[in-house]
């Protein structure tokens, strides 16, 4: 089962990771952090995340900081 | 089981965010020269150039050693370092502005002088940091807070082509120009930086790159429309490739 990690302190709200997931489990979520920024949440009820990393490689502020495929 | 694919490399300082910009590729950018200073080892040996720019922040977020320098001259900072420590493993993170305007003629007689040292440039084609002034890389046309009508050619001139230049340069022994506006292209970033970082470890001159790099705050886009940009406006002008690489000639 793969997932990824998500630092929300770090999330500034630019959702490009968003776009990067090609299973769309990436949400914009109700949380805000300390910059006032409505950050990401990771959503994979259905076991369906690749391992893929895309959303990390794609992510400017590292606030993914772990990938892990199984 | 499970396999580790992606963590923060081990040359990031711990729990420290960035201070770019929503969106800027200059994270990007830090985090694959991280990444390559992990994978070549070389993360205790390492002394960069930092610049002035947006650029200038690397040292908050690397655990290396750097110097600062003064506006354009990381590359002659870079020189003395490397001249005095040999053993040393020496880079310069630089704007564009920084590399190819203010700080040209250092840029181009490292190069020339064959200095064992590695040059990243980020190619934002504006003055990121003082809130988008028209530089020595803006495209003809593009509107900046000094070019509010877009870049005159007969005022102005043509952009400079870094990575063509250096190329050019006898001492160089390493030029690419990459982007950062997709996944494939950020990856085939990666290998030109460790290529550009390989050829100082072997002593064979000058390893530079070139980064097409979006400036999301002073294009006034969002970072998706920033990507386009990059696309679109950027590489018809400053096409991608390797344009010198002495290992395989
Ligand atoms: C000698 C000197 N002149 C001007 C400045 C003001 N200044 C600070 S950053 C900068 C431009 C940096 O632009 P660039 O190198 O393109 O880097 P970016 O901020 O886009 O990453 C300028 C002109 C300065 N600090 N020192
Ligand atoms: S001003 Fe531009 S280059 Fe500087 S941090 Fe912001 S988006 Fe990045």
């Amino acid at each position: 089962m793969s997932n990824i990690v998500i630092d929300k302190t770090k999330c500034k709200a630019c959702y490009l990771c968003i776009k990067e997931c090609p299973k769309g489990l990436i949400k914009v979520s109700k949380d805000t952090n300390s910059l006032g920024n409505n950050v990401v949440e990771f959503a994979d009820a259905k076991n369906e995340c690749l391992g893929c990393a895309m959303c990390a490689q794609r992510c400017p502020d590292l606030a993914i900081i772990e990938v892990n495929k199984g | 089981m499970t396999t580790q694919v992606f963590k923060i490399p081990d040359s990031f300082k711990k729990d420290v965010r960035y201070t770019f910009c929503p969106g800027c590729d200059h994270g990007v950018a830090v985090r694959l020269v991280a990444e390559v200073l992990d994978e070549l080892g070389l993360t205790q040996n390492t002394i960069c150039a930092a610049s002035i720019g947006c650029s200038v922040t690397i040292y908050d977020f690397l655990n290396i050693d750097t110097i600062e320098s003064p506006h354009g001259r990381a590359m002659a900072v870079a020189t003395g370092v490397k001249r005095a420590k040999p053993d040393k493993f020496v880079f310069t993170y630089q704007g564009d502005g920084d590399f190819a305007s203010i700080g040209l003629a250092e840029s181009m007689h490292a190069a020339l002088r064959g200095e064992k040292i590695s040059a990243i440039c980020i190619n934002n084609t504006t003055y990121g940091m003082t809130g988008g002034q028209l530089g020595p890389t803006t495209i003809l046309g593009q509107v900046t807070t000094t070019s509010p009508t877009g870049r005159n050619l007969e005022y102005y001139g043509y952009p400079i082509k870094i990575a063509e230049h250096i190329a050019l340069c006898d001492g160089t022994a390493f030029s690419a120009r990459v982007s950062l506006d997709t996944v494939a292209n950020i990856k085939k970033a990666k290998q030109a930086i460790k290529k550009a970082f390989e050829v100082q470890m072997k002593g064979l001159g000058l390893g530079f790159v070139e980064i097409l790099s979006s400036c999301p705050t002073n294009w006034k886009m969002s970072p998706d429309k920033a990507h386009q940009r990059v696309r679109e406006e950027m590489m018809p002008v400053f096409n991608l490739g390797i344009y010198k690489d002495v290992t395989q000639s």
